[in-house]
């Protein structure tokens, strides 16, 4: 049975390796009920090695984690049954139609036909995707395919979204409309683990951020907090992310070079 | 305005785009499975130079049908043979060649061509400093580099035969006029029909690319398409050398066979001789070959007529290639002219199941779709073909010791074939990654929905084999031995499915999931085939003891089976 008023995920000290590369390297962290916990990271973090040993989908190695209570190596049926995830790149079925896609996971989940079909018309009105319902996912925009993981991953209302990159190709109102649902879910004691790149969208909807970098979290806390370790009181998230990662001077001196060279080059 | 020398050189990047554009139309919703594959594998890159060496060897090979039939057109003259009607064989010969090449280069080239002519290959030359006309040369240069060995081995194959049949017998046969004028004909003939056969492949591709277009590229449509030019690869494939045989084996009989009378057979002679394809060019060779002197005039006039004709015509369909091929190199491209249908979507409902019942829809869904699914699902009834191709009544086969050796032949090959069943299924799993990681997904009720394409796909591939050899006297045995073996089938599958589960590992959402133990992929596929024959292998000496005993053996692998499925995918 899910405890529903502990962490809903906790991990402790969790280290994963592929070979001789350590993922993951001894993190820990929790995420509460109705927490938006945002895991940034440079490509090769280990933000999804972590995020897929949260799911049960890879073993674990050391450490431990706990969703809703429960052991993900063990209990990854149960788990799942409350949690919904959006994975970076839309890998969902692209010769079946959404209608055929929406019936194999209810089918799956064992959702009430009536009460999904009425949350099914609610998502595809709010995201415009009525039109693409019987048409193939293949044929289907990059936005498109994203807002049908989106609504596979609300459907059967989990208590934990997942969401790694959820605002790839979605048009402005799309976006809109799944950070109102991700607020929405918070408001109603749900959490989500949110990874992504805009650090725009990670300062405006995450409660608390958790910075990897080489499989480990460098820093953690609210953006107040992070800005205070970064010694960047009152600077966006984007200066505050590359000086916690060591990332500003490089950058700074990437940009230099490019403005030299720019500058040498003049058009004839 | 570049060089030609340099045009054709850079024609060669955009030839070898189209081959990769044709080979992801191929591939349908596969194309991430397949560019993994081809980064990994370079001979995946250039498939074309395989297919371009067969179907020059096809053309080649085909030759000899023309040939034999010219060369015993002299001995069945001198036995008395009614000239009209060895006229009439030896030109439906001739024409059976004629209409073979361009088939052969279809099949074989479009695979590719299509790729080409999508126009997506020259999207990218309009971007860089190129003119019209230089974008329009390369165009026709990466054409002519797409049927290099075609070109080289259709215009030669027919000249060359003729030569081969003068100086293995016709060159002692007819007069001097007469060989010079063969010579010059089928050299000329194989001109226009090659500039007949390529406009064909042009425009012919050129349909095919507007109707695979990327917004199809799931499609029924598109699908059938795919599996109608697979079969026919595949027939043609084994096909040609079967019906070379045959050609051989029957063309003397033909001659001797006069099925009407010689009025009859001059007027269908005249008839069929205008008309331009593939008729008047076979008649005019094979009037060469009888000599003038034994063929009535009006049917070399009606062939002149006939090539008159198909000069015409080839300048006819040479003129709509020619403005196909500029058209795809336009940045203008023709759309598909035929009307989409509207999807209209009636109401946004949901049907569910049970968790078994779903999984086999979404794997009847995507397997229907996808086209390494498809071939996997087409292999099994490449048996019938096998059957159908069989010559029966030949002294290898027609004792009970032949017989069984064809029926353990068919049974190895269903072996290979559940093999890759299983290969195809279990990659279904490698889709929808997203959609499969996040739910709570049952491995059981996975395998429990592969069930059905075991019990289904390969034996009804079977009976449908046997089936083809309805009437035969050797029906009765085939049918008892087929359906003895059929509950082997499902066990065979079943037995791959789980020791390949067993040497790759399982994942929580997937069967079998090549990336879990990937060490060692090739020896571990290897054991999974062997595990495969040897277990048929069992099975078939079990059946030498009668079918008592092979009854005893299903029904034991049977059990062992099913206490493997319960310790392998326990209920949760």
């Amino acid at each position: 049975m899910i405890e529903e008023d502990r962490a809903m995920v906790s991990v402790i000290n969790l280290t994963k390796s592929f070979g001789t590369l350590v993922a993951v390297n001894d993190i820990s962290f929790e995420v509460k009920p109705g927490e938006i916990f945002g895991i940034l990271g440079p490509n090769g973090a280990g933000k999804t090695t972590t995020i897929k040993q949260i799911l049960g989908l890879l073993e674990q190695e050391q450490g431990e984690i706990r969703v809703f209570g429960l052991d993900p190596s063990t209990d990854d049926v149960e788990i799942k049954r409350n949690i919904g995830y959006v994975s970076e790149d839309p890998l969902i079925y692209k010769s079946m139609t959404p209608r055929m896609l929406f019936n194999f996971i209810a089918s799956i989940r064992g959702l009430d036909e009536i009460e999904t079909t009425k949350k099914l018309q609610y998502y595809f009105e709010s995201l415009e995707a009525v039109e693409y319902y019987d048409k193939l996912v293949a044929t289907l925009s990059r936005g498109n395919k994203q807002k049908m993981q989106v609504i596979a991953a609300l459907i059967h209302e989990p208590l934990l979204l997942i969401m790694d990159e959820p605002l790839t190709g979605l048009d402005a109102k799309s976006a809109k409309v799944v950070k109102e649902v991700l607020e929405l879910h918070k408001e109603r004691g749900g959490s989500v683990i949110f990874s992504t790149h805009i650090l725009e969208v990670a300062e405006e909807m995450c409660d608390r951020i958790a910075i990897m970098d080489r499989g480990k979290i460098i820093a953690m806390g609210t953006i107040e907090e992070l800005s205070k370790m970064a010694n960047k009181v009152g600077a966006d998230l984007e200066d505050i992310f590359l000086k916690l990662t060591n990332q500003d001077e490089s950058v700074n001196h990437i940009v230099k070079n490019l403005r030299k060279m720019i500058n040498g080059n003049k058009r004839s | 305005m570049l060089s030609n020398k340099e045009l054709y050189r850079i024609s060669k990047r955009v030839y070898r785009e189209g081959i990769l554009h044709g080979q992801l139309q191929s591939a349908g919703s596969d194309q991430a499975r397949f560019l993994e594959k081809i980064d990994k594998d370079k001979m995946q890159r250039s498939p074309d130079i395989i297919l371009k060496a067969m179907s020059a060897l096809y053309i080649f090979g085909l030759v000899t049908i023309p040939i034999f039939a010219l060369i015993t057109i002299h001995s069945t003259l001198s036995s008395g043979i009614d000239s009209n009607w060895v006229a009439f064989v030896g030109s439906l010969s001739v024409s059976g060649f004629l209409v073979m090449q361009p088939a052969v280069l279809l099949i074989f080239s479009i695979m590719f061509s299509w790729g080409i002519m999508s126009g997506g290959p020259y999207k990218w030359i309009h971007t860089l400093p190129f003119g019209k006309k230089d974008i329009e040369r390369i165009g026709f240069f990466t054409f002519l580099r797409s049927i290099n060995i075609q070109l080289i081995s259709m215009s030669l194959v027919l000249p060359a035969g003729i030569v081969v049949s003068i100086v293995l017998v016709l060159g002692s046969e007819i007069s001097v006029l007469s060989l010079v004028l063969l010579i010059i004909t089928s050299l000329l003939f194989s001109i226009i029909n090659l500039v007949f056969s390529l406009s064909l492949l042009v425009i012919i591709s050129r349909k095919m690319a507007l109707i695979m277009g990327d917004q199809e590229i799931n499609s029924r449509k598109t699908n059938i398409i795919r599996i109608v030019s697979m079969v026919l690869y595949m027939i043609v494939a084994m096909g040609v050398m079967y019906l070379i045989q045959i050609a051989i084996a029957k063309i003397p009989e033909l001659y001797v066979l006069q099925s009407w009378s010689a009025d009859t057979t001059n007027i269908l002679n005249i008839i069929l001789s205008i008309i331009p394809f593939p008729f008047a060019g076979g008649y005019l060779l094979t009037i060469l070959a009888m000599d003038f002197s034994n063929v009535n005039r009006f049917l070399l006039g009606g062939s002149i007529l006939g090539i008159i004709l198909f000069i015409f015509l080839t300048y006819f369909v040479y003129g709509k290639a020619l403005s196909t091929l500029r058209n795809i190199t336009s940045t203008e491209l023709k759309k598909y002219s035929k009307k989409k249908k509207e999807v209209f979507v009636k109401d946004i409902t949901i049907n569910t199941t049970g968790p078994t019942l779903a999984f086999l829809k979404r794997d009847f869904a995507i397997i229907t779709r996808e086209m390494s699914s498809i071939m996997i699902l087409i292999m099994p009834f490449m048996i019938p073909l096998y059957m159908l191709f069989l010559p029966m009544d030949d002294q290898m086969t027609i004792g009970p010791a032949g017989l069984s050796i064809v029926m353990i032949i068919m049974l190895f090959y269903v072996s290979m074939v559940s093999v890759m069943l299983v290969v195809g299924l279990t990659n279904i799993e490698s889709g929808g990654t997203t959609i499969t990681a996040s739910l709570p997904i049952s491995v059981r009720d996975q395998v429990k929905a592969k069930a059905p394409h075991f019990v289904g796909t390969i034996p009804l591939a079977l009976i449908v084999a046997i089936l083809v050899r309805i009437g035969t006297p050797q029906f009765t045995t085939m049918i008892s031995f087929a359906l003895a073996f059929l509950p082997v089938i499902p066990i065979i599958c079943l037995a791959s499915l789980f020791f390949k589960a067993f040497l790759f590992g399982k994942m929580k959402h997937k069967i079998v999931l090549e990336e879990i133990k990937s060490e060692k992929k090739f020896v571990k596929n290897v054991l999974v085939i062997a595990f495969t024959f040897v277990l048929m292998g069992v099975f078939v000496f079990a059946s030498a003891f009668g079918f008592l005993s092979l009854g005893i053996a299903e029904v034991v692998a049977a059990i062992l089976l099913y206490i493997a499925y319960n310790i392998m995918f326990p209920k949760q």
